[in-house]
């Protein structure tokens, strides 16, 4: 069974984050946690934006806060989004103001890397575009640890080097349109 | 027979706790009450670092190489910031918290995590700026002395002046920013007459109890590296040290949560700012 799902993206994604979470019903029965790439202090006015547009609450995600089901996380602009396992089964988020990665901060790498420790196979991790190849070292770890391994079709994006550096960097499971990443990610919630 | 692991205990999570015991053990920094995932990224990358396979590796060498410990430790708590680093949180100190605490006589500020000195002299810059620097001291605290040793030089590269520029005038600065500065090559010093309101001193937060009866706390993105019960424990000393009546000030996504049940002395002020106040007994608290 899964019980996160992370989505990362970077220039044009937000059209696409948008999509998904406008699809998702108001019983999501998983905490989504989210990276994007987008000026400092303008997460609380994204998760307004975000929220405004779907039935699930958004929120920017503060340090040791619970992971909630069926909530939206935001990664704060200018912090690493982590997950912290608490106790052999318990887990929160964390944030760390460590140096960029691949000149990012927020990575989506250190969250996808960090949650994939601690769901290994519980995990679902999606990365939509952007410019450049954060996220591929993140899917190679969600991967090995038998995570859920979902690309968007470098060919529906823009930005493309993003999808395209995961796909060169690891057999993922799916390279889809948003389309069937919507109903990959819906299907989750009719699964018994 | 095959050996039976222990389920949920990842063996890379063995690593760290095995690391953390050692350098405990061997040096007295006790670093087990931080936060795990974040560590363990860096000690990873300090075993990329030593080209060592496993981090477990790292044990030997930093129990026999105190020169490895000592960049271990370094590496640890190693700090990060910048001049008036979100800038609308230093207006919100500029128009609302340091004209409040101009009514006590006296004003000590405990600035905690000196980092290279950012967040100190920034402090200082707007202490001299709302005209309050004669009445007030600055005590900025690390658990390294060589970041204090750093941070009490207060020099930097000097291209990291334009984003601080347009921080400082974010903030609500008027004045020239760069006269705050002595250039020399490609660095800038800090002024020495903004050193005058400062003590570096070494303090750790784990082991360390109050100082000084202090009106105003910074501490910002220090608690994001400690657990739960770390955290818990630094935010009562916190809170013993200040004066009622005084502030705290934490990073903008840090939070204390349950004030009401966990720490019922210190009450939310400014949600945006990550701003605490103790409670004055029989006040309006809000």
């Amino acid at each position: 069974m899964y019980r996160l799902l992370v989505i990362g993206f970077s220039a044009g994604g937000i059209p696409l984050v948008t999509q998904i979470l406008e699809s998702m019903p108001a019983d999501y029965p998983l905490p989504i946690a989210i990276v994007g790439h987008w000026p400092s202090g303008h997460e609380s006015h994204l998760a307004e934006l975000l929220g405004a547009s779907c039935q699930l609450p958004v929120s920017a995600a503060k340090d040791k806060e619970a992971i909630v089901a069926g909530r939206v996380y935001l990664a704060p602009a200018d912090y690493h989004l982590l997950i912290d396992r608490t106790m052999p089964s318990a887990a929160n988020f964390a944030l760390s103001v460590d140096a960029p990665v691949k000149s990012v901060r927020p990575s989506i790498d250190v969250l996808f890397e960090s949650a994939a420790q601690v769901f290994e196979s519980s995990l679902i991790a999606v990365l939509l575009c952007g410019a450049n190849s954060d996220g591929a070292d993140g899917m190679v770890a969600v991967k090995q640890l038998g995570g859920l391994t979902i690309v968007l079709d470098p060919q529906e994006c823009e930005f493309s080097t993003m999808p395209r550096s995961a796909i060169a960097g690891t057999t993922v499971d799916y390279v889809s349109s948003m389309d069937e990443i919507v109903s990959l990610l819906r299907s989750v919630h009719e699964k018994p | 027979m095959p050996l039976v692991k222990w389920k949920n205990h990842n063996i890379q999570d063995v690593e760290v706790e095995l690391l953390l015991g050692a350098l405990k053990q061997r040096y007295g920094y006790d670093f087990t009450g931080y936060a795990r995932a974040s560590l363990k990224r860096r000690l990873e990358e300090l075993a990329r670092y030593y080209q060592v396979k496993h981090m477990s590796e790292l044990i030997s060498v930093l129990l026999y190489d105190e020169a490895v410990a000592q960049t271990l430790i370094n590496s640890i708590s190693v700090p990060t910031s910048e001049f008036f680093r979100d800038a609308q949180v230093w207006k919100h100190v500029r128009d609302v918290i340091l004209p409040q605490l101009q009514s006590f006589p006296w004003i000590n500020i405990w600035q905690v995590g000196c980092g290279l000195g950012e967040e100190t002299y920034t402090l200082a810059i707007l202490l001299n700026e709302c005209d309050l620097a004669k009445k007030s001291r600055i005590f900025t605290s690390d658990i390294n002395p060589a970041f204090l040793e750093d941070a009490r030089r207060g020099t930097w590269s000097s291209q990291r002046l334009e984003p601080w520029r347009e921080n400082y005038r974010n903030s609500g600065g008027r004045a020239d920013f760069d006269r705050y500065f002595v250039a020399k090559g490609g660095t800038i010093a800090i002024q020495a007459r903004l050193k005058q309101s400062i003590e570096f001193l070494q303090h750790n937060l784990v082991v360390d109890q109050v100082f000084k009866e202090v009106q105003f706390v910074v501490c910002r993105n220090v608690l994001i590296y400690f657990g739960a019960e770390l955290q818990e424990q630094v935010l009562n000393l916190f809170a013993r040290s200040l004066e009622r009546g005084g502030y705290l000030l934490l990073g903008r996504s840090e939070r204390i949560f349950d004030t009401r049940e966990k720490h019922p002395d210190l009450a939310e002020q400014d949600a945006e700012s990550a701003l605490y106040r103790k409670v004055i007994p029989g006040g309006r608290h809000v």
